[in-house]
């Protein structure tokens, strides 16, 4: 049984570039379908609303922008899978990022989920609470973190 | 991402001088422009005194968090002030502002800048953590306060 399936969880950070990078040159050499995932953090949002940061009318201004910023990152990535040959599904989400990912990779039995390096911790209750660290823990199926951007931008490049 | 990558010891004022809401609001943006941080500093104030029509930034235990996202920033900014006498901030509680916030990002930054409004908020939520906050006569205290409490 070889492999199907892969998902790719982008945060929009700087180096979700490279994550996606990665993921595409993997699809390709391994011949399989990549799903793009980006996830809205509505939760950051409701956390700022029972705070009172934000107002009711203001946390919808920015699920809005959000959800644009997240669409674009997502055609960007997948005019890039397009490019490469690679077959590919973007998916935007909205919810908590480890919720949303850990279903959909549960939900399409993918084979392999590809993420971007987790953040310097400095507590232990920051490890508990990264949505990175929950992903990498209750995944249902092998994680690759993407690391080392020269090597990543390199491997890019051979796959024409 | 950490809390002191954004609130410098440089973007701190421990006794204000502004009497009211749009003036401390001004003062604190003064002060990030003088750090380079500000591209277009009325429309800076503009946008943030737009935000505050919407409703108070004032949370409750004498803290107020001014904020907005505007092209008019450099990334994520913030500056810290602290007022002795208090100032109307509309704040839900009634109560006079003694902390304020005072928040900006380029849309460009916007999971940052939420994701360190909320960290904020989180240690606001920490009665520990404000009680040593409000202690800090300095802003190396303050600045440590806030470096104790991200670990």
């Amino acid at each position: 049984m070889g492999l199907r399936t892969i998902v790719v969880s982008i945060a929009g950070s700087p180096g979700s570039l490279i994550t996606a990078k990665y993921a595409i040159a993997l699809a390709k050499l391994l011949s399989v379908k990549l799903v793009i995932l980006y996830v809205v953090n509505i939760k950051v949002l409701q956390d700022l609303l029972k705070s009172r940061i934000f107002v009711d009318v203001e946390a919808r201004v920015y699920e809005r922008d959000l959800e644009q910023q997240g669409s674009a990152i997502l055609e960007r990535i997948g005019r890039m899978a397009q490019d490469k040959g690679v077959a590919f599904e973007s998916c935007l989400l909205k919810g908590a990022v480890s919720d949303e990912v850990l279903n959909k990779t549960q939900e399409l039995q993918a084979d392999m989920l590809i993420m971007g390096e987790l953040k310097e911790m400095t507590s232990r209750a920051e490890v508990f609470y990264d949505e990175g660290e929950r992903i990498l823990r209750r995944c249902p199926c092998p994680v690759v973190m993407v690391k080392n951007p020269a090597m990543v931008e390199a491997l890019y490049k051979e796959i024409g | 991402m950490k809390f002191t990558d954004f609130l410098t010891k440089e973007c701190c004022v421990m006794d204000m001088a502004a009497p009211t809401k749009e003036a401390a609001i001004r003062e604190l943006a003064d002060v990030l422009k003088a750090q380079g941080k500000v591209i277009d500093e009325e429309d800076f104030i503009k946008h943030v005194m737009e935000r505050e029509k919407l409703g108070s930034t004032g949370i409750g235990n004498s803290v107020a968090i001014p904020h907005c996202p505007t092209k008019s920033v450099k990334g994520v900014v913030m500056a810290f002030g602290r007022s002795k006498q208090g100032i109307d901030f509309q704040s839900f509680d009634g109560h006079e502002i003694n902390h304020i916030f005072l928040m900006g990002t380029n849309p460009e930054d916007l999971n940052i800048y939420l994701k360190l409004l909320a960290s904020l908020a989180k240690l606001l939520n920490d009665r520990i953590f404000r009680a040593e906050f409000a202690a800090a006569s300095t802003t190396d205290e303050l600045i440590a306060v806030f470096k104790k409490h991200e670990k």
